[in-house]
């Protein structure tokens, strides 16, 4: 199989000729030491890594950037319309004050949206979606750099730019305050990314990737009801407008609210942190329904463990996981400029090693 | 005390619902019946705390249920505090928080910081990316009882350790214990750096403060 079928293959619930590997960011530090320089394609770090598919964002020559370049807010409409390298994501800005570390990562100082008179900033920050000058330019480099492998957009579903740009305290006071400015925000991001996702459906993307973290390794920062009534009739907007397999992304533990998320119909679900959920217990209950993804652990095995304990966990993954396809192996977030370059040449390895079909683990 | 239980549940229930605007004329109730400030606070509002505490540990009430009580919680103190001061009743103490230096992640220290703060103790919160010098400075300033140290990546892990150790080097390290929490961290890793605890939530947290009073 080709990288492409073979992501696709899974992401439906099939078993390909060998569990594939992709990855929903590989921070640009880390892409610069695994091929020793910046200047490199897409493509070309999938094949030394022997990885499926890519999306997010890459130094081509440039200096390699901390983070995951997925947040900015003043200036942004430009940066957005005219991205200044290869980017494959398209997602709104927080509307927040924003700040930046010695390092060069942005974080959020405070959302902005905590008032009904705040909803004005809707119009000076988010760019316009149906602005042609990204979709022709990324177009361009999909034509470019895809070959055989699996291209995903990133979006959001708007649940996480709710809750950055109202701040989580502003937004867990306004479930009894002002419950309304929570829908009108949600609803607002919502329709934006339905509009891009019109866009992106016309490209030659293969799936997409909604990033929109709900929880903590303790629950979910929402009980069902308040999920029912504030995150999922927004969510849908874009679940519908999606005409191509995607992923749904949140870190923590998603259990409380899962029955219900998986009626937005994704194909695949993202990351099983090891420390919020159990992947056997995920595949049990829900592997009927969708695609499995992720549960490399991120916080101890590939950025503190040994080569031996990252092949030892990949083994056991896709021996638990792996089992009548629906699997696709990640790290259980992103590969971070901080996992060690010798754990993640293990994982590679122990892909290839154990996750040929029929599993022999 | 005739109307003493009712208001007692009352204003347990007010805090336990988070109906702050039910808090400030059951508190003066409870004053004009006789109760003094401490009762109120160790047998009304605190052990309602206690029960949004543990009821979100157990994910019978998430996040929106315990903000607004601690929220409410607040509201009580700020009217306690001047009698409770007056008084010489001096609280919990205070506790010195923050993320540690290269960590730019707040919700989890925020969350924390409320339920701490609702438990009676005074925070001050040093945000986010905090240097150890920031730590042993707030230290110095501030007094407190505790330190405690959030970290969402395994790469900012370490700092937590060159803050114990910033403290060592100021002769701070015995007057404070010092506790860690992050989804990345462990019991293990805590005892490792020579932390005093390691909370995995924020209630547990509070538990381990309480303990160590």
């Amino acid at each position: 199989m080709k990288p492409r079928e073979r992501v696709l293959t899974a992401l439906k619930r099939g078993t390909p000729d060998q569990v594939p590997w992709i990855e929903n960011d590989i921070e640009e530090g880390l892409q610069e030491r695994i091929m020793g320089t910046t200047d490199f394609t897409p493509g070309e770090l999938c094949e030394k890594l022997g990885m499926d598919g890519f999306g997010y964002h890459f130094p081509m020559g440039g200096k390699a950037t901390a983070g995951q370049a997925m947040q900015a807010a003043v200036g942004f409409k430009e940066s957005y319309y005219y991205p200044q390298k290869v980017t494959f994501d398209f997602v709104p800005p927080w509307i927040a004050e924003m700040g930046v570390t010695e390092t060069g990562r942005t974080f959020i100082k405070r959302g902005l949206l905590t008032s009904d008179d705040s909803l004005k900033l809707f119009d000076e920050y988010l760019p316009d979606p149906d602005h042609p000058a990204r979709y022709e330019q990324v177009s361009k480099w999909i034509a470019q750099f895809k070959g055989d492998y699996a291209v995903f957009a990133r979006i959001r579903l708007g649940s996480a730019s709710l809750l950055e740009s109202m701040g989580i305290v502003e937004f867990a006071y306004n479930v009894y305050d002002n419950p309304g400015l929570i829908k009108e925000v949600h609803r607002r991001f919502s329709e934006w990314s339905a509009k891009v996702v019109e866009h992106l459906n016309k490209m030659d993307f293969d799936y997409y990737w909604a990033n929109d973290d709900h929880a903590d390794t303790k629950s979910s920062w929402m009980n069902r009801e308040q999920y029912q009534e504030f995150f999922l009739p927004y969510q849908k907007i874009v679940a519908n407008a999606m005409k191509k397999p995607w992923v749904f992304h949140s870190d923590g533990n998603l259990m409380p609210i899962l029955d219900d998320l998986l009626t937005l119909g994704m194909n695949g679900l993202h990351p099983i942190q090891p420390a919020a959920m159990n992947i056997k217990e995920v595949k049990a209950k829900y592997g009927q329904k969708v695609c499995i993804l992720g549960n490399i652990d991120l916080d101890y095995t590939l950025t503190l463990g040994t080569p031996n304990e990252v092949d030892k966990e990949v083994k056991e993954r896709i021996a638990t996981a792996g089992p009548g396809g629906g699997y696709i192996v990640t790290s259980a977030n992103s590969l971070t400029d901080y996992c060690k370059t010798e754990n993640v040449w293990a994982m590679a390895k122990a892909i290839k090693k154990y996750g040929k079909y029929p599993l022999n683990v | 005390m005739p109307g003493t239980t009712s208001v007692k549940d009352e204003l347990k229930e007010a805090i336990i619902r988070g109906k702050r605007n039910a808090v400030e004329p059951l508190i003066q109730k409870a004053l004009s019946e006789g109760v003094g400030p401490e009762e109120i606070m160790d047998e009304m509002m605190i052990p309602a705390m206690d029960v949004v505490g543990d009821r979100f540990s157990r994910n019978e009430i998430f996040l929106p249920e315990m903000m607004i009580a601690a929220r409410a919680m607040n509201t009580g103190l700020e009217i306690l505090r001047p009698m409770l001061v007056a008084k010489g009743v001096t609280g919990k103490g205070k506790v010195v928080i923050g993320s540690v230096k290269g960590d730019i992640h707040d919700v989890g220290k925020n969350i924390v910081s409320m339920v701490l703060q609702g438990a009676g103790y005074e925070v001050i919160d040093l945000g986010i990316d905090t240097p150890p010098e920031k730590f042993v400075d707030a230290v110095k300033q501030h007094q407190p009882r505790f330190v405690l140290m959030s970290a969402l990546l395994t790469l900012t892990m370490s700092m937590m350790e060159e803050t114990i150790k910033a403290l060592q080097q100021s002769g701070l390290r015995e007057k404070v214990k010092v506790g860690v929490g992050g989804a990345p961290l462990t019991q293990n890793f805590a005892d490792r750096i020579g932390a005093d605890f390691y909370g995995k939530d924020a209630r547990a947290a509070v538990i381990k403060c309480n303990e160590l009073i």
